[in-house]
């Protein structure tokens, strides 16, 4: 791609031609050896649909149809229909010396139609000449001996031509890039629209969150709302603590077993049973240490005791 | 070199550095969005978790539900005094019935209890409380 719009170099390649050398990008004119052509006047209005009847026109034409790509362009009421062999072209431009590297856009001697008006001399023995509107190759004996010669030059070069490095060096054909270069699009705008439509997920909590501040203006502030937590969650803890120890020590009482004293403050929780018999005593400490209580212990031989640090 | 020798894996290149973008743009929009669902969540558990703390620990309504300890005795076996938000009873001579129902009573109402002291004296016990809201 010539993104610069510089000029590139522009030769006539032909079948006759002996070794070329390039040291940069040129652009290359293949003469009517190397295509089909077949002019026809149709009633179609863009290139894509001529393109499509091609393979139709050439039908009787062509010995075989496989490898043959097509290339159309309008000139004045007819459509202009070239087929040619991508492989057959890069094959003779091999044979020629001429390195994928430096070929630029291939184009068709049949566009430049319009510059011939005096002959093109392809070498020292045939010539390229428009007779009738078509471009074809004649040899230079049949030309008037002071004929003046057309000098190729960049600015006769097409608009459109053809790109034959991409098709036949490549290791992908047109159509598999074009079939993965769409998957990998599509699943692009697949990925793209998640990513769009991904604001959050969380649209419900965030208006439960916003009502629960507007209906509790005071916890709006993150310091108040800490302050307030820790305050809250340290009163919850502690009395809860006491509630559980209390409901804990409540199961331990049975038959034989009466609270001599009890005594809560914040820090710490003590508790003297009086129990009946030693057994029971004995009893009554082992049922207390598997209810977590470790430091349950006697302290007569009917006493037990019982302290929790809260 | 001529990149157009090239041209279909180029194609396809691009594309798939752009699906690779778009998987990025995705799966970070995606982290994006979990995490800052998850604050939210966080943040909205929490208040309710301090709402839910604040109604029970401080109930405007704790102020009447703490008479109900004042109903549970005669007055002859209670001394109380409730002051503001605040409560120092001492219950003479209840029986265990009665001290079961105090005990039950008391720990069933979300006050602070600062002090509780009970002790045996003979059949019955003497039960001094001290509490806050």
């Amino acid at each position: 791609m010539n993104f610069l719009g510089k000029s590139r170099g522009l030769v006539v390649v032909y079948k006759n031609m002996t070794q070329l050398s390039l040291n940069e990008t040129t652009d290359i004119v293949l003469t009517p050896q190397f295509y089909t052509m077949k002019k026809e006047k149709l009633p179609l209005k863009y290139a894509f649909q001529a393109k499509k009847i091609a393979p139709s026109l050439f039908d009787n034409l062509l010995d075989s149809t496989e490898g043959i790509e097509y290339f159309v362009y309008r000139e004045g009421d007819e459509w202009v229909f070239l087929a040619y062999n991508p492989d057959e072209i890069y094959a003779s431009l091999l044979s020629k010396n001429i390195k994928a590297e430096y070929i630029g856009k291939i184009f068709f001697a049949q566009q430049i139609l319009k510059f011939l008006t005096m002959p093109l001399m392809l070498g020292d023995s045939e010539a390229l000449v428009a007779i009738e509107g078509s471009v074809t190759v004649i040899p230079q004996s049949v030309l008037q001996s002071n004929v003046r010669a057309l000098t190729l030059n960049n600015s006769m070069t097409p608009k459109n031509g053809i790109t034959i490095q991409g098709t036949v060096s490549s290791l992908l054909t047109k159509k598999q890039a074009y079939i993965l270069a769409s998957i990998f699009f599509i699943f692009t705008l697949i990925f793209l629209g998640e990513g769009i439509s991904n604001n959050g997920g969380s649209n419900k909590a965030q208006v439960d969150l916003n009502k629960l501040l507007e209906s509790n203006p005071s916890l709006q502030s993150e310091y108040t709302r800490d302050s307030i937590a820790i305050k809250y969650r340290t009163i919850d803890k502690l009395e809860r603590k006491k509630r559980d120890n209390i409901k804990s020590l409540a199961r331990l009482i049975f038959k034989g077993v009466e609270v001599e004293t009890f005594i809560m403050t914040n820090k710490k929780l003590s508790i003297r049973f009086k129990c009946v018999s030693t057994k029971i005593a004995k009893h009554l400490v082992s049922l207390a240490k598997k209810s977590g209580f470790k430091s349950a212990k006697t302290l007569t031989w009917n006493i037990v005791y019982i302290e929790v640090n809260l | 070199m001529n990149w157009k020798q090239y041209q279909n894996e180029l194609i396809v290149l691009i594309t798939f550095l752009l699906l690779i973008i778009a998987l990025t743009y995705k799966n970070v929009k995606v982290s994006w969005a979990i995490e800052n669902s998850h604050t939210i969540t966080s943040s909205l558990n929490e208040l309710k978790e301090i709402i839910e703390l604040k109604k029970r620990w401080a109930d405007k309504a704790t102020t009447k539900r703490v008479d109900k300890l004042q109903n549970i005795v005669s007055s002859s076996k209670l001394k109380w005094n409730k002051k503001s938000k605040k409560l120092t009873a001492t219950y003479i001579d209840i029986n265990s019935r009665e001290l079961n129902k105090v005990v039950t009573t008391l720990l069933n109402i979300a006050v602070q209890i600062e002090k509780l002291e009970i002790k045996q004296t003979g059949i019955t016990y003497r039960v001094d409380l001290k509490c806050k809201w």
